[in-house]
Order: C-alpha cells, then sequence, then structure tokens
C-alpha cells in the first residue's frame, strides 16, 4: 500500500513558485494512484477564487489545473474555514468543490495521512 | 500519526506558526529553528509544555532566553525519527 500524502498549500497564486509546485505534485502523484489529499490553508484559499484573470500579470492560469485534480483521482479537497473567514470569503466564491473544515477537524485531518508537506 | 512540525521564520513576520497552532495535534511536537526561534520570546507556546523544541545554535546566536528543549542536529535527526512523520513549513 502506498503510503498517503497531504499536501497543504498555503500561499496566494502569483506569489512564487509555491502554488504551481504544490499542485503539481497533487496531479503527478494522482497520475501515480498515490493516495493523496490537497488542504488549501492561509492565502492558498485565494488560488479558489473564481473569476481570476492571470493574464492580466503575465501569470499562467492555475484554475484550469486545479479543477483537473478530481480527474487524476485527487478528490480529498479541502478548505480551512478560518482562512475563509479571516478573509471575508464564503465557499460560494470558490470553483473547486472541496470541503470546508473548521480548526478542531484540521488536526484529524493531518493525523490520518502518513505523510504531509507544506509549500 | 504524530507530526514534528519544523519552522524556520520569524513569527513576527508571516502567520507560519499561527497556522501550525490551530492544526497541531495533542501529541505533535514543534521543532524551531533558524527566524523560528524567536516564537520563544511570546509566552504563546507556554501551552505545549514538553513538546517544543529547538536548535540550540540558533537559540544562542540569537541571544534568546529558552523555554524549550534544546537540542543539536544530531538531536534534530533524532526527533525525526521519533515522530511518525515530519512537516516543514516551507
Amino acid at each position: 500500500m502506498a503510503k498517503s500524502l497531504l499536501i497543504i498549500s498555503r500561499q496566494a497564486p502569483w506569489s512564487g513558485p509555491g502554488p504551481r509546485e504544490a499542485l503539481d505534485i497533487a496531479l503527478a502523484g494522482g497520475a501515480f494512484d498515490l493516495p493523496l489529499g490537497m488542504l488549501f490553508l492561509d492565502d492558498g484559499v485565494f488560488q479558489l477564487l473564481a473569476g481570476q484573470a492571470p493574464d492580466q500579470v503575465q501569470q499562467k492560469d492555475l484554475t484550469a489545473n486545479l479543477q483537473a485534480l478530481p480527474m487524476f483521482g485527487v478528490d480529498e479537497l479541502f478548505v480551512a474555514a478560518s482562512s475563509l473567514r479571516e478573509r471575508g470569503l464564503g465557499s460560494t466564491a470558490l470553483n473547486l468543490e472541496a470541503e470546508v473544515l473548521e480548526d478542531d477537524a484540521l488536526a484529524a485531518l493531518v493525523d490520518r495521512f502518513d505523510q504531509v508537506m507544506t509549500l | 500519526m504524530a507530526t514534528l512540525h519544523v519552522l524556520s521564520h520569524s513569527p513576527f513576520a508571516d502567520n507560519r506558526l499561527a497556522s501550525c497552532l490551530r492544526l497541531l495535534g495533542k501529541d505533535d511536537g514543534l521543532l524551531l529553528t533558524g527566524d523560528a526561534v524567536y516564537a520563544l520570546l511570546n509566552a504563546d507556546l507556554a501551552h505545549l509544555q514538553g513538546r517544543v523544541y529547538a536548535l540550540e545554535e540558533d537559540v544562542r546566536a540569537r541571544s534568546i532566553d529558552a523555554d524549550a528543549q534544546l537540542v543539536d542536529y544530531p538531536g534534530f535527526v533524532q526527533l525525526s525519527i521519533d515522530f511518525d512523520k515530519v512537516n516543514t513549513w516551507l
């Protein structure tokens, strides 16, 4: 049995290479049928906002890759409720189907995976 | 599945520590390295007694009065082995 991996993505979409690398890891792992989960925490929730226009800042779109996650078998997707609240966002503003978790559920989530990585 | 969370950024400059504390499990440990050792100046970690570790050379270099278990690099390795997994907050 392959080890399960939780990827915590906590950076805003155009802040650097972190968000795209986290996503690439998830997609590559998914393609190899690894049991993967992804948690969007802190500024990472901004990656999920609907209506982004990355071409305005000469960046590539992350949205298409994010929406490919379930197709690659990565369907354990989570968002931290407190991160959304701090930023004045509701889960309806997101364009990814993800489970919204309160803080008290986060420790259990991390605990459940064999390995965890934060980018 | 206890996790060792490794931080290396100052808690006064970003929110890695705050987020880490939010998802810290009851058996998890915290290892402070680099500028993260400045977190020892703040009383927020008092409730984690016995689960906070800090890299000794980074503490000494910064003149921090540490209320944590100090470890050297071999100690760092041993902690990584003792916990089920390691989560580095890059």
